[in-house]
C-alpha cells in the first residue's frame, strides 16, 4: 500500500499541470477563449475547476468585462438556440398540450 | 446487478460527456414526485396488517433523470420514479421484514423553448414500463436442516437455525404519461424543473408473479393519476 501510495504521489508532482501563476496572463488562456467562442458548456467536465479559477484570476487582474461578456454570450448562445421551436417539435408541444387538456376534461368530469 | 448496470451506463453518460466538446448535450436530474395511488391492498388488508401509510411512502416518488438532447428543441432519456416501503409483517410462524417498490420508468421525449433567457417551458409524452415488487422475508420450514445436512458434510458442528430467504413477488406493466413543465435555469448549467400532468397505468393485480408462478397481488389503483415532480438539473456537454 506505502509503494502504491508513492509511486502515485510521484505520478502526480511529475505529471502535474502547470500552475496557473505561471502563465502571463489568464484572460488569454485559450479555456477562457474556447468559453468565448463556443461557449461554457463546451469546456471539458475535467477543466471546470481550472475555468472556474481562471475566471477568479482574469477578474482579480481586471477582465471583469471579459468575464461578463463571457456569461452574457453564454446566456444569449442558448436563448437563440432555443427561443423558437424547430421543425417537429411544435406539433409535439401542441399534441402533448391537447392530450393534458383532455385528460384533466376528462378527470373533471368523472370527478363531478 | 442491474442497480450495478444502471450507474454503469450514468456513470458512461458522463465520463464521455466530459471529452465530446461538439456532442449534443447531456444532462442529469434529481428530485421528486408527487402523486395520489390508492393502495387499498395495503391499507385495508384486515387479515395482513401492513405498516402504517404515510406520506413519504405512499405520495413521494424518489425521481431522477438522464436526458440527451437529440434535436435543437427536443430532448430523448430515460426518467425514473420510485415509491418504497419497508416494515414488519406479522405473520403467523414470523414477524417477517417486508419491502415495497413501485418504479414508473419513463422514456420521454420532451420538445421546449426558451420563454425568457432563464425560462424554458417543456412538453413531454412517455411511455411507462412500471413495476411493482414486494420482497419478504420468510422461514422456510425445511431450509435450516438442509443447511445443517450440507455443512455437516463439511465438518460443521454447531447447527444452524432460523434460516431466513427472501422471496419476491413482481409485477409490470405499461402505461403512459404526458406532462408539462417549466425550467428556471439558475446558471447556464443548472436548472430547477417543475412539470404537471398525469400517469396512466394499466396495471392488473391478477398479474403478479411469485417465482414464475401467477399469484393476485394487492389492488392499487394507479390508473389515471395526476403526477407533480420537481426536479433539479445539471446540463454536461
Amino acid at each position: 500500500m506505502k509503494q502504491f501510495t508513492a509511486v502515485i504521489l510521484s505520478i502526480v508532482f511529475l505529471f502535474g499541470q502547470d500552475s496557473m501563476t505561471d502563465r502571463p496572463n489568464p484572460c488569454e488562456d485559450p479555456l477562457l477563449n474556447l468559453a468565448q467562442n463556443k461557449g461554457i458548456k463546451a469546456i471539458p467536465i475535467k477543466d471546470i475547476p481550472r475555468f472556474r479559477k481562471l475566471m477568479k484570476a482574469c477578474e482579480d487582474e481586471g477582465g471583469y468585462k471579459s468575464i461578463e461578456q463571457i456569461v452574457y454570450r453564454d446566456w444569449q448562445r442558448d436563448y437563440s438556440k432555443a427561443k423558437t421551436m424547430a421543425s417537429f417539435t411544435s406539433t409535439f408541444s401542441v399534441i402533448v398540450f391537447l392530450v393534458m387538456i383532455y385528460y384533466f376534461i376528462g378527470l373533471g368530469i368523472a370527478t363531478s | 446487478m442491474k442497480s450495478q448496470i444502471l450507474r454503469f451506463f450514468l456513470s458512461l453518460f458522463l465520463f464521455l460527456g466530459s471529452f465530446s466538446l461538439a456532442q449534443p448535450k447531456i444532462s442529469v436530474g434529481l428530485g421528486l414526485g408527487l402523486y395520489e395511488p390508492t393502495l387499498s391492498g395495503f391499507d385495508d388488508n384486515i387479515d395482513v396488517p401492513f405498516p402504517t401509510g404515510t406520506m413519504l411512502n405512499r405520495n413521494f416518488l424518489f425521481n431522477w433523470a438522464v436526458y440527451y438532447e437529440f434535436f435543437s428543441n427536443a430532448r430523448l432519456g430515460y426518467n425514473s420514479y420510485s415509491s418504497f416501503e419497508v416494515g414488519k409483517l406479522d405473520l403467523v410462524n414470523s414477524k417477517a421484514v417486508y419491502r415495497r417498490t413501485i418504479i414508473y420508468r419513463m422514456f420521454p421525449l420532451e420538445t421546449y423553448f426558451r420563454w425568457k433567457p432563464r425560462i424554458e417551458l417543456n412538453f413531454t409524452l412517455t411511455p411507462i414500463w412500471g413495476r411493482g415488487r414486494i420482497f419478504v422475508d420468510t422461514t422456510p420450514g425445511d431450509k435450516s436442516e438442509d443447511w445443517n445436512q450440507l455443512i455437516n458434510s463439511f465438518g460443521e458442528s454447531k447447527p444452524v437455525s432460523d434460516l431466513g430467504a427472501t422471496d419476491a413477488m413482481i409485477n409490470d406493466w405499461i402505461g403512459f404519461s404526458g406532462m408539462i413543465g417549466i425550467r428556471y435555469y439558475l446558471s447556464t448549467r443548472i436548472g430547477l424543473d417543475m412539470k404537471m400532468g398525469f400517469m396512466d397505468n394499466s396495471y392488473k393485480n391478477e398479474k403478479w408473479r411469485l417465482q414464475k408462478k401467477e399469484v393476485t397481488g394487492p389492488k392499487m389503483n394507479i390508473d389515471e393519476m395526476p403526477i407533480f415532480s420537481f426536479k433539479v438539473f445539471y446540463g454536461f456537454k
